[in-house]
């Protein structure tokens, strides 16, 4: 009887009362099993998953513990040397970076490399010369990566809270991807760094300490890395999430054999810039955060004019070029006049515009192409508060 | 037991084997379920509108607005949508609504649903795809759903944002709302939550037990605590959505006898005047055995079963009153928000009086009490013929009275106190534009007999104060000390509690007389800054000349108050009432700035503790739960019109005239977010604190 408890309560407990209908049970179904296993390969257990990735896991202890900032994370082997993938953070600015493998065993580790635009850095495990490291447990990070979607059930693998010390294994959690989309979010009053897509989690997986772990789909292979704890500006609340690995595997690589060069600073689009081209809208004088981007009017002869954009047509939408030049449109929503300028202002004349605006319960869609400025015209800007 | 060794290992393996089935299953069911309703989930864009969010002082400030798109869900195919009202609580300009199908389209907001925080959308758009329902009786703790939401998607046309849980509760928030483990927050409020079939569970929306404001509850976001209000439900009232009407909560109107809901038999109070169970026939002493055929024991079980009542509902009851079983109804349950007034006479009381009867110590001009010809010196002392014996008699004697009913009074008049006269008023609403006088004769009967002064205190401590009014105090031999059993602290004190790092300080006049009923001033400083030092000084006097006590509770945090601190402030003022004589009339909330909020807060939030709050350069963006309550706190608001939220500021006092709430309303004009400048200006909020206790 000392094996029914294996089965769990729900499935055996109920019937297998007698030592000896238990055996013929236990037999029958390990026939069962072998001929599942040989069906289903792909699905393996939490269990099998977990055994499999903890070897892999390396906590990290560094400097911080002071102003919010911990002064730990987590970090995964991506080579049997000891390479370490983890997110870059203050925690790796010390002379005394130490990580913890799987078993126990405490090295001391340097940076090798970092990337801030992808928030990331590499670094490795510092052995003396006569004890090279060269057959630890450690994730691929070249492997084929499996397709994702929505709805995928993951584990994440993170030493969230400092939970564990020594020997102990990270953390896991169970979750399902949320959704894959660009991550716009912000830490305190900054924009985060990275920019790209990302898997938003529904488990609580970014927490103090939790950045440098791992996501994982249901059969422990390996897809995102757990970046730090940022706020979602679509919602103002905080996320969870990882970034794809693929987006990370050339920094890895190049980062291993030490030729990675850091990635340009990307240049800052937030200011408002003189705009190229004129539109011919006037607003609504800009008073609030948000004001609407209600038209107030239009300038005689303007591109607006000659769409037929008209005084208290509200703006919702515009479709605009993806890049300079490019002939592939997106359409952006625009909460207020200040996203209107923003958008428009790096467009140059002769650019065909598409602006849609609510009168009364429509939505109509006008089509511009953007003139020259005229000469001796003060800035929009200007002229909106001179009405 | 090599044979036992292996089935053991195999059956471990087995087990682990089954579960990777169920969770591919499970994976995979969800999958297509989430497909299934996927096309009915709509994404909604708005333009313009706040970009805080208003939840006053609810959490220390306002919530920034996430600029993403939010969610909704088709519910009828010709264009309806409803979706969760905190989505639209910044006020947008303009709504649209793209749905799965690559169309957009002009919204118009047609109605709220305000108890369940729920809104209704219309788009011109037909054939529209309308997800199916989970019948509520299927709704059981523990089964399977998701969460989905549509502010996370790239395009409208591509996969809702997912998130998997299951029914934590049915029948939460007073039975409206089912509570689930999946992660629910301004991602997916307006969402469906789903069942693993692809049928619809209900809205996910935020709520707390604790406010009925759009924004309560946000603070468990992503917390495994969330809410989703039934579709069937809202289904079952979406014709009336659809005519445009705005629904809220329906009201029987009583107030149980004092007791935690949990616990206390559903005995009757209070009935109020004109209301659902006044019309049914309700009395106080009246106990309620059943609502609409549910047995009723405990007061939260009478909760839960009006609690998703709508006004206009109709409900039936069966109560015991005394040997009799009655059978009352239907009665249609009142609307939301009656604050019910008593009767009002129009005059000030004197306090701390040992004489039966009630004397009169002031007469507002223009009262029922100044038209009847009731003089100050005259000492009620019968009310409808019934003995009026002090202050709190008359005082419930009023409120059983609904204003312009005609009452006797049976006074006895200075010089002629052998014979009770009768005077007939009619009582009134009190005025809204609350007055204050511009003089005040002595508030309490003990000072007239100038023995206000513990001889514990040193004379030099003495202020000279000469009021015309007050006789000088003679020094009296006879004087016994009043209380000498208990030795209370005057003067300037601190109070710090190790366990939760609560401080507070506390000022008490060194005349401090047990024998004197004090009014209490508590102090809700402006974010970062006690003011202690300020107001003291501005205080001191007027605190030893009027009877006041200051108690200066102080905030946790350096950004100031958040709502959950109530608690701390209220078991404060519970502190001082146990220690010190003071009138439960006259506890004031005073503070300055984001204080102001909390001082106007903690008087919505406590009216049963709290009398008014007088806030100067304060504002609620949002007036907290109503409770029907006879006797509204009263409101003293100070603008400053060289405060930058001057127009925030001015915008609370209509919005507290339209509940029936009486305001004090003064506009400085050289005033930033400072403090009240001029001692005149102090004085007048002094002279309306000690009107308080109006009747």
């Amino acid at each position: 009887m000392s094996f029914a408890p294996r089965f769990g309560p729900s499935l055996c407990t109920a019937w297998i009362t007698k030592p000896r209908v238990a055996w013929t049970a236990a037999l029958c179904l390990t026939a069962l099993s072998a001929a599942t296993f040989s069906v289903r390969a792909a699905d393996r257990s939490f269990a099998d998953v977990v055994r499999n990735v903890q070897p892999k896991m390396v906590k990290i202890f560094g400097a911080g513990g002071y102003r919010g900032l911990t002064a730990y994370c987590t970090g995964v082997l991506v080579s049997p040397e000891g390479h370490i993938l983890t997110v870059y953070s203050p925690t790796l600015d010390s002379r005394e970076l130490r990580v913890h493998l799987y078993d126990g065993t405490r090295y001391e580790a340097e940076v090798v490399a970092t990337e801030p635009q992808l928030d990331v850095a590499l670094i490795k495990i510092r052995t003396p010369a006569e004890l090279k490291l060269n057959d630890l447990p450690y994730f691929d990070i070249t492997a084929p990566i499996p397709d994702v979607q929505p709805g995928d059930w993951v584990l994440a693998f993170s030493n969230l809270f400092e939970i564990a010390t020594g020997d102990e294994p990270v953390s896991v959690q169970h979750g399902v991807i949320a959704a894959i989309a660009p991550l716009a979010a912000r830490r305190g009053v900054h924009e985060a760094p990275y920019k790209g897509t990302v898997f938003v989690l529904d488990a609580i997986t970014n927490n103090p300490g939790s950045h440098g772990g791992i996501v994982t789909t249901r059969r422990g292979e390996w897809i995102g890395l757990i970046g730090k704890e940022v706020r979602n500006t679509l919602s103002e609340t905080w996320i969870n999430y990882a970034m794809p690995i693929k987006d990370l595997r050339r920094f890895v690589e190049e980062a291993r054999r030490g030729v990675y060069k850091r990635m340009p600073a990307p240049e800052d689009t937030t200011k408002i810039v003189q705009p190229l081209a004129e539109h011919g809208i006037v607003f609504v004088p800009d008073v609030l955060d948000l004001t609407p981007p209600y038209v107030e009017g239009v300038l005689r002869g303007s591109p607006a004019e000659q769409a037929g954009l008209k005084p208290d047509d509200l703006i919702v939408f515009v479709r605009l070029p993806a890049s300079p030049g490019s002939s592939d449109y997106e359409e952006r929503v625009v909460p207020s006049i200040k996203s209107f300028r923003q958008l428009t202002a790096s467009l140059e004349p002769g650019t065909r515009i598409q602006i849609i605006v609510r009168r009364q319960q429509q939505l109509l869609t006008f089509d511009l192409t953007l003139a020259p400025r005229p000469k001796g015209n003060p800035a929009p800007a200007k002229k909106d508060s001179s009405l | 037991m090599t044979t036992l060794a292996i089935g053991l290992l195999s059956a471990s393996l087995l087990w682990e084997q089954i579960s990777a089935e169920v969770d591919a299953g499970l994976e995979a069911a969800f999958k297509a379920a989430v497909a299934r309703v996927a096309p009915a989930v709509v994404q909604i864009q708005t333009v313009g509108g706040l970009e805080t969010l208003p939840t006053g002082a609810a959490r220390g400030g306002p919530l920034l607005r996430g600029l993403g798109p939010t969610t909704g869900l088709i519910v009828a195919a010709d264009g309806y949508i409803v979706s969760s009202s905190f989505n639209f609580v910044h006020l947008p300009a303009g709504i649209t609504v793209h749905v799965p199908n690559g169309q957009t389209y002009p919204a118009r907001l047609v109605a709220r649903d305000r108890t369940r925080m729920l809104t209704l959308l219309k788009i011109e758009a037909h054939r529209l795809p309308v997800p199916a329902v989970t019948p509520k009786e299927e709704i059981h703790v523990g089964m399977w759903v998701a969460a989905l939401g549509r502010t996370l998607s790239v395009s409208p046309q591509g996969p809702p944002s997912v998130s998997i849980g299951i029914v934590s509760a049915t029948r939460r928030i007073w039975g409206k709302a089912v509570q689930t483990d999946a992660k629910v927050s301004p991602i997916n409020y307006g969402g469906p939550l789903i069942d693993v079939y692809g049928r619809v569970v209900g809205i996910l929306v935020p709520m707390s037990p604790r406010g009925d404001q759009e924004t309560a509850g946000v603070e468990w976001y992503d917390s495994g605590i969330g809410f989703a209000v039934p579709l069937e439900d809202i289904l079952r009232v979406l014709p009336k959505l659809k005519e445009g009407r705005n629904l809220g909560r329906g009201l029987l109107g009583i107030r149980w006898q004092a007791g935690h809901p949990l616990t206390a038999p559903p005995i009757v109070g209070d009935v109020l005047p004109g209301s659902a169970a006044d019309r049914a026939g309700l009395r106080s002493g009246d106990r309620i055995v059943e609502i609409d055929g549910v047995p009723i024991e405990r007061q939260a079980q009478a909760q839960l079963v009006l609690g998703p009542k709508y006004e206009g509902e109709s409900v039936r009851l069966k109560i015991r009153r005394g040997e009799q079983t009655l059978e009352l109804g239907p009665v249609a349950l009142g609307a939301d928000a009656p604050i019910l007034r008593s009767a009002y006479l129009g005059i000030l009381p004197m306090r701390d009086d040992a004489t039966a009867g009630v004397e009169v110590r002031y007469v507002f001009a223009d009262s029922p009490a100044a038209k009847a010809g009731l003089r100050p010196g005259d000492r009620i002392v019968t009310c409808n013929k019934l003995p009026v014996t002090d202050r709190n008699s008359l005082r419930s004697a009023l409120d059983n009275l609904l204003p312009g009913t005609e009452i006797v009074l049976g006074v006895k008049r200075q010089g002629t106190e052998d014979k009770i006269e009768d005077i007939k008023l009619t009582t009134a609403l009190a005025p809204l534009d609350d007055r204050v006088p511009d003089q005040l004769p002595v508030g309490t009967r003990k000072q007239a007999q100038a023995a206000g002064r513990s001889p514990a205190v040193p004379a030099a401590l003495e202020k000279p104060r000469q009021p015309a009014d007050k006789p000088v105090p003679a020094k009296q031999p006879q004087a016994k000390p009043q209380q000498p059993a208990k030795e209370v602290r005057k003067g300037a004190w601190e109070h710090h509690d190790p366990l939760s790092g609560h401080r507070f300080w506390v000022y008490v006049p060194e005349n401090y007389d047990p024998n004197i009923t004090y009014a209490l001033v508590v102090w809700l400083h402006p974010p970062g800054d006690p003011m202690k030092d300020v107001i003291l000084q501005v205080w001191r006097d007027l605190c030893q000349e009027h009877h006041l006590i200051l108690l200066g509770p102080e905030a946790d945090a350096p950004s100031g108050w958040v709502t959950s601190e109530a608690d701390l402030i209220k078991s404060d003022i519970q502190y001082m009432l146990s220690q010190y004589a003071i009138d439960r009339f006259r506890v004031v909330t005073h503070g300055l700035g984001r204080g102001g909020d909390m001082a106007l807060y903690l008087a919505f939030d406590a009216p049963e503790l709290i009398a008014g709050a007088a806030a100067v350069g304060g504002t609620l963006d949002h007036l907290p739960a109503r409770e029907p309550t006879r006797r509204p706190p009263r409101f003293y608001l100070v603008a400053g019109q060289r405060d930058p939220r001057l127009e925030g500021i001015r915008s609370l006092r209509p919005r507290l005239l339209e509940r029936n709430v009486p305001v004090h309303w003064t506009e400085i004009a050289e005033l930033g977010s400072g403090y009240i400048p001029q001692a005149d200006g102090i004085r007048h909020l002094v002279r309306w604190i000690d009107s308080l206790d109006r009747l």
